[in-house]
């Protein structure tokens, strides 16, 4: 049957549902009339949406869809009443995934402060003073964050163990922070994982994954970077921060802030969450906000991949995708810490002095003040 | 738009229905196609779509002043000549701001300095339009094809702007020509007989190929060993080689079977890019296996133009590996990538030399024998060449090569179900063709309800067994 343009036109068959339960018979091997495959595909895709609604309702929570969240939150509604997400839910289980608690960062601080006697509060208002680590006595010290950490931390954990004087734990997991406690919930793994290990020091840097959405406490779509968003996440920073405020005043926590991200990088609001990250520090005396901003960009605070150390010669600090750190950055930044650390500890009886090939130049220095939106930031 | 997303789901279901209904009325077939193309593009930034434009208007004026200098008979004149070294270079021109500008000023600085004098090398950190080699190489061949005379049917600047920017081949490929393109656009194909079992078979496969495989292996042990070698030992260093080899074929050669299988759904057919290159024997048949439509752009517009195998043995060799360099800048602006098309090269010679020394004489082993090794040898150089192809840089990438002799080191991320991924991966390149094939007419007899189940089935599988979000795929930043 040919249309009027001279193109078959399919067939003109009224569309018989039944036909969709018996064995299909191609007139041609391995085809099929073109409006039986919008068939096909549509009801594919609407099996696949509703099966998939909890996982398509998660990253859309963390996109901030607009309207599409909406109607993710109405499927996922229906699907959940129906119990039609069992399917994906019990595969989910199986891979262990998605198994984020719901665990209450204000609970943990109440049963913190309950444990907390008014001498520990009081002397917890001073910069905790650390006994000197050396080779007999090392230090413990934990690193840990997203996958920028995992590059960085690999090269802190090489260089501290090298000092002499540090037994450090490099303890990074992917695309995690604080946005997404449903995917990786860091304060319950600080207070239940890290602290009991009872690390002196804590080098942490978390940011990269969090320009996203977020749920608030009322269970409504924070949109990324808004005003609300700024106030959770500022409120989910401070309560981390408090946790990791150790009873007797002796554990500090280097917060490392995120570094300039590359042209063609995805991530948001890395100069505003390092200003949260900087302005809630200054009240906790445990927490040393740690500028990485200076060291990965230019004289005028703009990323660079290219830099100098304090050999003169530069090198690549980055990965090509201009997020994480090459070898170079990540041994860079170590050096960086660890004199930062040689600040705050007597770090004398170890191997502190870095090799000019690993090291910044000495005129690179952190900022003592972040201002909330900086020279550029994407 | 990422193949793999529920907007581009959506996105196709729109185009697939309008195409079917416009394709009698071949204009607004074309302006359909267009517009979406150009709303796929326009996804990522909208920005885009002005170089995409230019690129359109200069290639569509260029081909058609080109095809007007040409002899009634088209033979080509002084004109033509020079209007086709104006395009070449005016594209890579384009190009060459776009990837290569920041590379070429920070080497003269760098090397200023090495002299003691210093810089302040003026860097733009210009940023990349996704895909912009695939459709400037697809530009450049469609003039050069009308320099030739090889193309005789300059195209009008509406079927011009389809092929170029068509969305299925957009932002990586395959590299398609005008010949194979252009035709299709004039055909009127059945919508009774579309080919979707091997089409759902291609998208399924490139799904499953890309967020299942390619993010574990990246997540699982590439990029933390090639993130941080030193701390890694011999055993946890190989296998990240050998998973970045499967990586980067899973990522590419998943993309490309989605983009296959969404053309053909249109009704559109492209050429092969892939065919399972790590059964290849020699590194020869391994480039025919590998990226197919790049090999055979290579090969048509560079080692061609430059003599290819015409002249004595020392300039074939010479072009041989003139191409595989410059094929590896194609890839990026770094020297890892000089170096991975060095090796190729090299190895590509010395592949030569070696048969021709040894024309005529038997090993006297078996020949299963002498395969495994030839495929063994193949596969290793291949996954040698990766270490560079990935590496941040030549020293980075010696340095995991040198962690491969080391005493220590962690093997975390070594795992079974790594090696099993890794070898499995590996043995289903032998599966031979018509297992997937006699698959795809089985899949094609089944009840539609039963192939919707399996389908839906099939997607929350692979969004089940992927990670959380879909990474870019590896080619969109050639």
């Amino acid at each position: 049957m040919k249309g009027k343009s001279g193109i078959p036109s399919g067939g003109r068959s009224p569309f018989n549902w039944r036909s969709l339960f018996e064995p299909f018979r191609p007139r041609r091997e391995g085809t099929m009339p073109a409006g039986l495959i919008i068939v096909v595909m549509v009801l594919a895709l609407c099996v696949a949406g509703l099966l998939d609604a909890d996982s398509t309702l998660r990253k859309s929570n963390a996109k901030g869809d607009g309207w599409r969240n909406e109607i993710a939150k109405t499927v996922a509604s229906v699907t959940d009443t129906l119990h039609i997400n069992f399917f994906r839910n019990s595969i989910d289980d199986a891979l262990g995934k998605n198994q984020g608690t719901k665990i209450d960062v204000e609970e943990l601080l109440r049963q913190q402060a309950e444990a907390e006697s008014a001498a520990s509060a009081e002397a917890a208002k001073k910069v905790p003073e650390l006994p000197a680590p050396t080779p007999v006595t090392p230090m413990k010290i934990w690193v840990g964050g997203d996958s920028i950490t995992q590059t960085f931390g690999t090269s802190f954990q090489r260089i501290t163990q090298s000092t002499g004087i540090f037994t450090p734990t490099l303890d990074f997991h992917v695309s995690t922070g604080l946005a997404r406690p449903d995917y990786y919930n860091w304060p319950e793994h600080l207070v239940k994982t890290v602290l009991p290990a009872n690390p002196s020091i804590l080098v942490i840097m978390f940011g990269a994954n969090d320009g996203q959405n977020m749920i608030g406490a009322d269970g409504k779509v924070l949109e990324r970077t808004s005003e609300p968003w700024m106030a959770e996440y500022r409120r989910r920073v401070a309560a981390t921060m408090d946790l990791l405020k150790s009873p007797d005043n002796q554990r500090i926590t280097i917060w490392c802030g995120p570094p300039p991200m590359g042209p063609g990088t995805k991530t948001r609001g890395m100069d505003q969450m390092s200003y949260i990250y900087w302005s809630e520090a200054q009240s906790r005396p445990w927490i040393q906000y740690f500028d990485t901003w200076p060291f990965f960009s230019d004289s005028n605070f703009v990323f660079a991949a290219n830099l100098p150390n304090a050999d003169g010669v530069v090198r690549g600090t980055r990965q090509k995708d201009n997020v994480h750190f090459s070898t170079v950055g990540g041994d860079r930044l170590s050096w960086a810490v660890i004199d930062r650390i040689g600040k705050l500890v007597d770090l004398s009886a170890g191997r502190v002095t870095p090799p000019p090939a690993q090291a910044p130049p000495a005129s690179l220095v952190e900022r003592t003040e972040i201002p909330p939106s900086m020279p550029g930031a994407e | 738009m990422l193949f793999p997303t529920v907007d581009f789901a959506v996105f196709f279901l729109v185009v697939f229905t309008g195409s079917w209904l416009l394709r009698p009325h071949k204009i607004a077939w074309r302006w359909f196609i267009l517009a979406s193309s150009f709303v796929f593009y326009g996804w990522w930034d909208w920005n885009y779509l002005v170089l995409l434009s230019l690129s359109i208007g200069i290639n569509w004026f260029l081909g058609l002043a080109v095809f007007r200098s040409l002899t009634p008979e088209g033979e080509r004149t002084n004109a033509s000549r020079w209007l086709v070294r104006i395009a070449v270079v005016v594209n890579l021109g384009i190009l060459g701001y776009f990837k290569y500008f920041d590379f070429f000023i920070s080497t003269i600085a760098d090397k200023m300095r090495s002299i003691g004098i210093s810089v302040d090398a003026p860097i733009l950190n210009i940023i990349l339009p996704i895909g912009i080699s695939f459709f400037i190489f697809q530009a450049i061949s469609y003039v050069i094809d009308i320099g030739r005379g090889q193309w005789r049917k300059p195209l009008t600047i509406l079927d011009f702007a389809v092929y170029l920017s068509f969305f299925a081949h957009l932002v990586a490929g395959p590299i398609v020509r005008a010949s194979e393109f252009a035709p299709q656009l004039d055909e009127l194909p059945d919508p009774r007989y579309v080919r979707s079992a091997e089409a759902f078979m291609l998208i399924f496969r490139g799904m499953f190929k890309k967020v299942v495989i390619s993010s574990f292996l990246a997540i699982q042990i590439v990029d933390p060993v090639f993130a941080n070698p030193n701390a890694y030992g011999p055993l946890a260093v190989l296998l990240a080689i050998y998973a970045y080899a499967i990586q980067i074929y899973a990522d590419f050669s998943g993309y490309t079977d989605i983009a296959i299988g969404v053309a053909l759904l249109l009704g559109i057919r492209f050429p092969q890019n892939f065919d399972s290159p790590y059964i290849a024997l020699s590194l020869q048949d391994f480039w025919s296996r590998w990226h197919m439509t790049l090999s055979r752009w290579l090969r048509d517009y560079l080692y061609i133009p430059l003599g290819g195998n015409r002249g004595s043995k020392a300039m074939t060799y010479r072009n041989l590996f003139l191409v595989m360099i410059i094929g590896g800048l194609w890839h990026g602006a770094n020297w890892t990538f000089v170096v991975w098309g060095a090796i190729h090269g090299s190895y590509l010679v010395a592949e030569r030399i070696v048969k021709e020394k040894w024309k005529g004489h038997e090993l006297g082993l078996p020949p299963l024998l002498v395969k495994a090794m030839q495929w063994f040898l193949v596969f290793n150089v291949v996954c040698l060449a990766w270490v560079f192809f990935r590496a941040t840089s030549v020293d980075e990438a010696f340095t995991l090569l040198g962690r491969l002799f080391a005493s220590s080191g962690s093997s975390a991320g070594v795992s079974l179900l790594l090696i099993f991924v890794i070898v499995g991966s590996v043995a289903s390149q032998f599966v031979p063709q018509r297992f997937p094939q006699k698959a795809e007419v089985w899949f094609a007899t089944w009840a539609p309800a039963l192939q919707i189940a399996a389908l839906a089935g099939g997607l929350v599988l692979v969004d089940a067994l992927g990670p959380e979000g879909i990474a870019p795929f590896i080619y969109f930043q050639f």
